[in-house]
């Protein structure tokens, strides 16, 4: 890696503007990966400047990691070279909004609290109840796929993402989608950057659909004694014929999380818990209500109740931040982020509490019953794990979600920086659709200067 | 050269299995567009270990490959336009497993689409992608084209149905991408095979979501006395973020053919239909459907009434269904466009059509997915009269430049193929194109895997392609 003269990294100014080059400690403090910090920060304003400075940092081979409200920047492999931070937070425009069509496009840097605010005024939303949402950037929630418990009913990002604008690692900017509902034209790029974090491009405009707010809407939870009972509901509400916004389940660990406070004269936290929203005319909701009442007793639930709007609103955040949350209450959280079958749930489940009770680790699990399980293990309050007894378990549940009776894939979305000492770490083994990848990431950075080590397979 | 790599096609596979005849080979010249290519011979693959080893031979012999389903695709995706070997599915048509607990299945490529919601009806579940081919289009063609269908506005196209593929690469490999879980951790590598046609890799097996019934349907039919009443309809439903499971139009002129063949009681002397679709809990198709009857009848519509029986309504969707078939009793060929525009500009693109029809002559019937912008104009020709034909290339051509400059796309469900791998420089610039191009040749290198279909050739650059001689018309949308 050869670092670049002062004067060489002046350029970077003349592309986008004086006071848009950051070079002082704090700042590259603030922009560090994985512990490791860039030599100097840049500040785009527009598409023209990103592809610009990509050109310069693919000339210098400088390695680039593109960030916007920095709120996942933890997320990913640790890089293996880090120049220049490329800085979007000043892309933060609504860039076209047609209500009337329900189509929107906007810049990377446009934070998601705020955009929402911007439909709402059209009582029109983003399916976007993600994680770090006071700071979170559609740009950086579009690049981690971050989960969202609307997905149940409205799908992930890839699925209402209509097309984008980004620019390659050569510095070329490039498009793939459209701003059309329905398009098949040309390959569909635009998906692979889903959950890319910055490696295969610097987006620079995402269009999306947008979704009308619902007329009313409900909240009920439902307590269990055993995860295979909270299952066996979420079984029996997949097989009726209702189609709820959400469905969360909440092991013990969880449940305490969600339910404290007020609500613990309410809810008996030590148990599992299903939280099910419903939406619709007030008849539709009434209708859930009822109905998932009686699924809940066949299923031998213990407890059935519908929150008010202020309790459900509370919940509803404390569901969506869910990982911030665990770290908060301990930076060693480790997090995966776990595809499983709905049917399969439970018994990994089952498994990982044993994995983690073995290790005498604190095991906190939320699933997302169309089959995305969140899956953290802590130290128990103030006390420390060793090193290599999560080095040991991070092997453990990568091996336990590979069985063939499990049928998972698994990554480690939140860890210590100082564990991530090779990308199986975060990406667990190595599997056949990694070559796959890589030939895509050729496709889209040949120089590999794009966040280059982040993502899996090494890439 | 040639009779050798048939000869090791036919050990490997076995005689039954590898077709070489002129006569037989001429079957294989079209699809469901207005291409033709004659493939030297066609191959019926029983595995994914076939294809990999027939991948293996072309590859020895450098001769391209075309994957082929059942040849109903509308932009001559399945055509072997180079010549070279055609895989034909048909053989691969198992249904591997249903998965009802988990809402999934896995196929072969070659099961046909309807088949499959039939085998899971008795569990009260479907399979969502239902393009109007659905009688006879397969899976892996609908993987390939990312097919929609009317109820794509409410379930979405094949990309939101797929969750794993199992693929044979172009040097032979046989690598699983995705999985039976609803997402899969790296690169979305389902989402780029999805929709490729055929030109990145060959599916030999496919995890779909199932999805289950809704409690309740309901189909409205609005006639209108104005096109321009029925498109402003079809903008007011989005608008008042009305959202119904399918929302298509047909117009006066396609009715009239579809109701003398079809008798499912359109009426003849309207100006155009809207047939749309409620679904859900009992409470909520009740309130929708009439809210979109007030709306509706807002705009003029002349009558709105719902089917009253289950017989009713399939007899209303197979007016729908049939219109294409319906018109070959009008004309001897026609032309179908695939546009897709923002919703709201549903208006003036009809009366841009209308226009386009009067300036080339031709009579132009619409039969389209209002609800999600995507128009399938029809251009009614007769192969015989080659003038006309040129017309009919000229206003498709226009059509679609429409549909570009008000913001829209060059095909919304039907694929680029070869019919408009030209036009792509109107969407995408050299930069998209290139890069396009870069993620092609990083998994088909030789460019023997669909040769000349999707990406421009770089000749006629910016046109519809005009095949010599049109093939015969399609069969259905």
């Amino acid at each position: 890696m050869t670092r670049p003269a002062q004067a060489s990294l002046s350029r970077l100014e003349d592309i986008a503007g004086s006071g848009a080059l950051l070079t002082g400690e704090a700042e590259l403090a603030a922009r560090a990966v994985c512990g490791m910090q860039p030599i100097a920060a840049v500040m785009a304003s527009s598409a023209e400047q990103v592809a610009a400075i990509l050109q310069f940092a693919a000339a210098e081979k400088l390695a680039v990691i593109p960030m916007g409200g920095r709120s996942k920047l933890g997320i990913g492999s640790s890089p293996t070279r880090y120049d220049l931070a490329l800085d979007l937070s000043r892309m933060n425009r609504v860039l076209s909004y047609d209500p009337q069509d329900l189509t929107l496009g906007v810049e990377p840097g446009v934070r998601i609290e705020d955009l929402l605010r911007t439909l709402g005024e059209q009582k029109q939303f983003l399916p976007l109840a993600v994680p770090f949402a006071k700071r979170a950037t559609i740009g950086g929630i579009v690049a981690a796929n971050s989960s969202s418990p609307l997905r149940h009913a409205y799908g992930a990002v890839r699925d209402f993402c209509l097309g984008m604008e980004f620019v390659t690692g050569d510095g070329k900017q490039a498009k793939s989608g459209g701003r059309v509902v329905k398009n098949v034209t040309g390959y569909d790029l635009h998906k692979l950057l889903v959950g890319s974090l910055g490696t295969l491009g610097v987006i620079t405009r995402v269009n999306f659909r947008t979704f009308p707010m619902p007329h009313s809407q409900g909240m009920f939870v439902a307590s269990f004694s055993s995860a295979e009972a909270a299952f066996d509901f979420c079984r029996a509400v997949s097989h009726s014929v209702l189609t709820p916004q959400m469905v969360e389940v909440a092991n013990p660990g969880t449940a305490a999380l969600i339910f404290s406070g007020e609500f613990a004269t309410r809810l008996e936290p030590r148990t599992w818990i299903v939280i099910v929203s419903a939406a619709g005319q007030p008849a539709v909701v009434q209708r859930y209500q009822r109905e998932l009442g009686q699924l809940a007793g066949a299923a031998a639930a213990e407890d059935f109740l519908p929150l008010s709007d202020y309790e459900a609103s509370s919940v509803m955040v404390k569901i969506q931040e869910f990982p911030r949350l665990m770290m908060e209450r301990d930076a060693s959280a480790l997090i995966f982020r776990i595809n499983a079958v709905p049917g399969l749930l439970a018994p990994l489940v089952a498994k990982l509490r044993v994995l983690a009770a073995q290790r005498e680790l604190d095991f906190v699990a939320l699933a997302r019953a169309a089959g995305i399980l969140y899956a953290a293990f802590l130290p128990p309050r103030e006390n420390s794990a060793a090193p290599e007894t999560l080095t040991q378990l991070i092997a453990e549940v990568y091996r336990t979600c590979g069985q063939s009776e499990t049928q998972a894939t698994a990554m480690l979305e939140w860890c210590p920086a100082e564990l991530k000492n090779s990308p199986e770490i975060v990406w667990g083994p190595a599997r056949p659709d990694f070559a796959l990848m890589q030939r895509v990431k050729k496709s889209f950075d040949s120089q590999n200067i794009l966040a280059p080590g982040r993502f899996a397979g090494g890439i | 050269m040639q009779t050798q790599l048939i000869r090791e096609l036919e050990a490997l596979l076995g005689k039954q299995a590898v077709l070489s005849s002129p006569e037989d080979l001429m079957l294989y010249e079209y699809d469901g567009s207005v291409e033709l290519g004659s493939p030297r011979v066609i191959v019926f693959p029983s595995s994914a270990k076939d294809v990999s080893g027939i991948v293996r031979l072309a590859n020895r012999y450098e001769v391209p490959i075309v994957g082929r389903g059942a040849g109903t695709g509308l932009s001559g995706g399945a055509i072997a336009r180079s010549g070279g070997l055609v895989i034909a599915f048909s053989r691969m048509n198992r249904i591997l497993e249903i998965d009802a607990a988990n809402l999934r299945a896995v196929v072969q490529p070659g099961v046909v689409n309807l088949d499959l919601s039939r085998a899971v009806e008795h569990l009260g579940l479907f399979f969502a992608p239902d393009p109007s081919s659905q009688k006879s289009c397969t899976i892996g063609g609908n993987v390939s084209e990312n097919s929609g269908g009317p109820h794509t506005l409410a379930y979405g196209v094949t990309t939101n149905h797929v969750t794993g593929v199992e693929l044979v690469l172009t040097d032979g490999e046989i690598v699983r991408i995705g999985g039976r879980s609803i997402e899969t951790s790296g690169y979305d590598l389902n989402g780029l095979l999805v929709g490729s046609e055929g030109t990145l890799a060959l599916v030999t097996e496919i995890t779909v979501r199932l999805m289950r019934k809704p409690e309740a349907v309901k189909t409205l039919l609005a006639v209108y006395d104005t096109l321009d009443d029925t498109t402003e309809s079809v903008v007011s439903i989005t608008v008042r973020a009305i959202t119904p499971a399918a929302c298509e139009m047909l117009d006066g002129f396609t009715l009239r053919a579809v109701e003398d063949y079809v008798h499912a009681g359109f009426p003849k002397d309207c100006a155009a239909v809207l047939l749309i679709e409620v679904e859900g809990l009992t409470e909520a198709v009740e309130s929708q459907a009439a809210e979109i009857t007030e709306v509706c009848r807002e705009h003029r519509a002349r009558e709105v009434r719902a089917a009253r029986s289950e017989q009713e309504r399939a007899l209303l969707w197979r007016g729908r269904k049939e219109a294409f078939g319906a018109m070959g009793r009008i004309s001897p060929m026609y032309y179908v466009q695939d546009g897709v525009i923002p919703r709201t500009r549903l208006p003036e693109t009809l009366r841009r059509i209308e226009e386009i029809s009067r300036k080339y002559d031709l009579q132009i019937g619409n039969i389209f997915h209002a609800g999600d912008g995507n128009l399938h104009p029809l251009i009614l020709f007769d192969e015989r009269n080659r003038e006309q034909f040129a017309r009919v290339v000229a206003a498709g051509g226009e059509i679609m430049r429409h549909c570009v400059e008000v913001g829209g796309a060059l095909t919304g469900e039907h694929g680029i193929g070869m019919e408009k791998n030209e036009l792509m420089p109107l969407i995408f610039t050299p930069d998209d194109l290139e890069l396009m191009q870069r993620v092609r040749d990083s998994f088909n290198p030789a460019g023997r895997l669909n040769p000349g279909k999707v990406l421009p050739m770089g000749k006629a650059c910016g046109e519809i392609r005009v095949p010599p001689t049109p093939a015969s018309a399609a069969i259905s949308t």
